[in-house]
């Protein structure tokens, strides 16, 4: 078979469309200058702090994990408002009722717009490169842990995109679909920390009351589903010498299995979490093929 | 090519369609007809795959449309009674977007669309962004979008309706040439006069049901009969609210006209009578002393044959 690759058609031509407009220049610009403005006031700090005693590297040091939180931050902002108006603009234009009348299917049309979205991330993480390199090799970190980064930016795209594509398959207004989308990534943040301080805790009481209870070495399994813990255990594994893994074997004594897992936890909780995001997108799929008329008209 | 029985479509409780039965050959144009709400664009969107009916089948070129809307996809192109038109995007890049939803390649896309585009007078807008595309302009680019992948249904819903008279005209061009080129169109309209010209064929349809179709000829045919009879007269000799007394008795007094109105000097005759019988009417007239100065019938008007067929089934459904 001769089967050449073949973009998905919704998210071409929504390159085309975006490259035409203005927006994404003028936000690619303010987030280097922003980036580039932590950098310079990093350095003006270490400058402060640099007294008789010599030059002080330290706050240097604090680049990376500022700049990588930062990055973080933007995404979480960026992303929900890039995806926004994905499905609700289409179905606005009633476009998407032409799409439905095509084989396309409504999953690879949210898969399309997701696509389209993380094509924007790229350009944003690309075009911010030359800040963050200049940062990371005075804050003494590693090209590995540069490109870590992006990667796991990456990652945090795919998971926030497939939540924003699904809020903006629910939400017609824009703003709406943006605010919903963080508001469910803070529920989840929330909902994941919740249940797990709410395990350990149990577990404390019950061993201050002096019942006989095994180490809830289970309850991290749930932090697994928080979308930013990779990122965090990235972080910690960059910057010091422990981990995740290394926290909760410190505190309790893990089965070498689940130690396993807990190791692993970067690949583990980015596959979990991806499973959810596709999760979201299939949802994305169902709402879009709910048209117009079958929904009771105004 | 298509068949429709006994399509039913319901809105909660409210009925849309009520066993619709339809029948179109290949190679028709057929022209779909009724007042707002009949349930035109309903049905249309349980064709196009967009809509679930509730009971019913529809069969296009003998494949389920309600069981299989995948391969219904690829065999109908539909027009829909908006404009559904992105920013930011040029003309062909529009044509190239639909064909690769199809997954055509590129090429195949801008060798198809380049004829499409000619077809529907656009050939010179090529690199035009479509959003700045007049309305007529837009529609058009909308039937070349729907034939992107070489249907062999058109369908398209009220497609003049929104333009003005000459883009309603380029419309009726382009769809011609379409007739021409053999597709199978089902086109709907809430007026009827509109579709006679172009179409082969022609059903009416009321409160979910198709009341009457068959080819313009005969449906032409039928709404003979009811045009009435213009008549301007006078009687040598008498006022004229006495000479309009004498006509009017006159009228009435002929056995093949149920009904005379008077207005602006001139009569209106219902009359159930041939042209031949007609010719009667007017010698009748004349030997009565009465002097005629004009006597027609009134040009075939579909719009009035409609307006009967559809008020006939409202009375038929107000007094059962
Ligand atoms: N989603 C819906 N919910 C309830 N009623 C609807 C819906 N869509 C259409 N209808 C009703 O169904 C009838 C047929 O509508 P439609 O097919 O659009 O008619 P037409 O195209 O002939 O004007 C109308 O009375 C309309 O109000
Ligand atoms: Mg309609």
């Amino acid at each position: 078979m001769n089967k050449k690759f073949r973009m998905n058609p919704i998210m071409k031509k929504e390159l085309v469309v975006g490259s035409r407009s203005i927006k994404m220049s003028i936000a690619i610009l303010g987030i280097n200058l922003f980036l580039t403005l932590i950098v310079i006031l990093i350095m003006a700090t270490t400058n402060l702090a640099s007294g008789s005693s010599g030059y002080d590297y330290s706050a240097l040091l604090m680049i990376f994990p500022v700049l990588g939180c930062v990055e973080v931050g933007l995404l979480s902002l960026i992303v929900p408002i890039i995806t926004s108006g994905s499905i609700s603009g289409e179905r606005e234009k009633q476009t998407l009722e032409i799409m439905l009348t095509t084989p396309v299917t409504p999953f690879s049309i949210a898969a399309g717009k997701l696509g389209a979205a993380m094509t924007v991330v790229m350009m944003y993480m690309l075009s911010s490169i030359p800040v963050m390199s200049i940062a990371f090799v005075l804050g003494g970190m590693s090209w590995w842990a540069l490109i870590g980064l992006i990667g796991i930016l990456l990652y945090l795209g795919v998971y926030v995109g497939s939540v924003g594509v699904f809020c903006s398959s629910v939400v017609k207004k824009s703003i709406a679909a943006t605010i919903l989308t963080i508001a469910i990534g803070i529920g989840i943040l929330v909902a994941t920390s919740v249940i797990f301080y709410t395990w350990i805790g149990i577990w404390a009481y019950r061993e201050s009351v002096g019942t006989a209870v095994s180490q809830p070495v289970l309850a991290p399994m749930v932090m697994m589903f928080n979308p930013y813990s990779p990122i965090f255990d990235f972080m910690l594994r960059s910057m010091t010498s422990t981990s995740v893994y290394g926290m909760i074997d410190n505190a309790w004594q893990t089965p070498a299995l689940i130690g396993l897992i807990y190791k692993a936890w970067i690949p583990v909780s980015v596959a979990l979490n991806l499973l959810v995001s596709l999760g979201f997108l299939k949802l994305a799929g169902r709402n879009i093929s709910v048209t117009r008329n079958n929904k009771k008209r105004k | 090519m298509l068949e429709i029985s006994n399509l039913t479509k319901r809105y909660g409780k409210f009925v849309a369609l009520d066993g619709l039965n339809l029948h179109i050959d290949k190679g028709e144009i057929f022209g779909f007809v009724g007042p707002n709400g009949a349930g035109k664009t309903t049905t249309m969107r349980i064709i196009c795959g967009l809509l679930k009916a509730s009971g019913g089948s529809v069969l296009v070129d003998g494949v389920d449309a309600l069981k299989r809307p995948d391969d219904i996809k690829r065999k109908v192109g539909y027009v829909p009674d908006f404009f559904g038109v992105y920013d930011n995007l040029k003309v062909m890049e529009y044509m190239e977007f639909y064909g690769s939803m199809y997954g055509m390649e590129k090429e195949d896309v801008d060798e198809i669309a380049v004829g499409l585009l000619e077809l529907v007078n656009l050939a010179d807008k090529q690199d035009t962004f479509v959003d700045t595309l007049s309305r007529g302009m837009k529609q058009r680019l909308c039937v070349a979008r729907a034939l992107i992948h070489n249907p062999e249904l058109l369908i398209l819903d009220e497609p003049n309706s929104g333009l003005d008279p000459r883009a309603r005209f380029e419309m009726k061009e382009v769809l011609k040439n379409l007739g021409t080129m053999g597709k199978t169109i089902l086109i709907s309209s809430h007026i009827l006069p509109e579709l006679s010209e172009m179409c082969t064929s022609i059903g009416i349809m009321e409160r979910g049901k198709l009341i009457v179709s068959g080819r313009v000829e005969e449906i032409m045919q039928k709404s003979m009969g009811i045009q009435p009879i213009h008549l301007r007269a006078m009687v040598p000799g008498m006022e004229a609210d006495e000479a309009k007394a004498h006509v009017l008795t006159v009228l009435k007094e002929q056995p093949l006209v149920s009904g005379v109105s008077y207005a602006g000097e001139e009569y209106q005759i219902h009359y159930g009578g041939t042209e031949q019988q007609a010719a009667y009417l007017l010698k009748a007239l004349v030997e009565r002393n009465i002097m005629v100065s004009d006597f027609h019938r009134e040009k075939e008007n579909l719009e009035a044959l409609f307006l009967e067929i559809t008020n006939a089934a409202h009375a038929a459904q107000v007094h059962p």
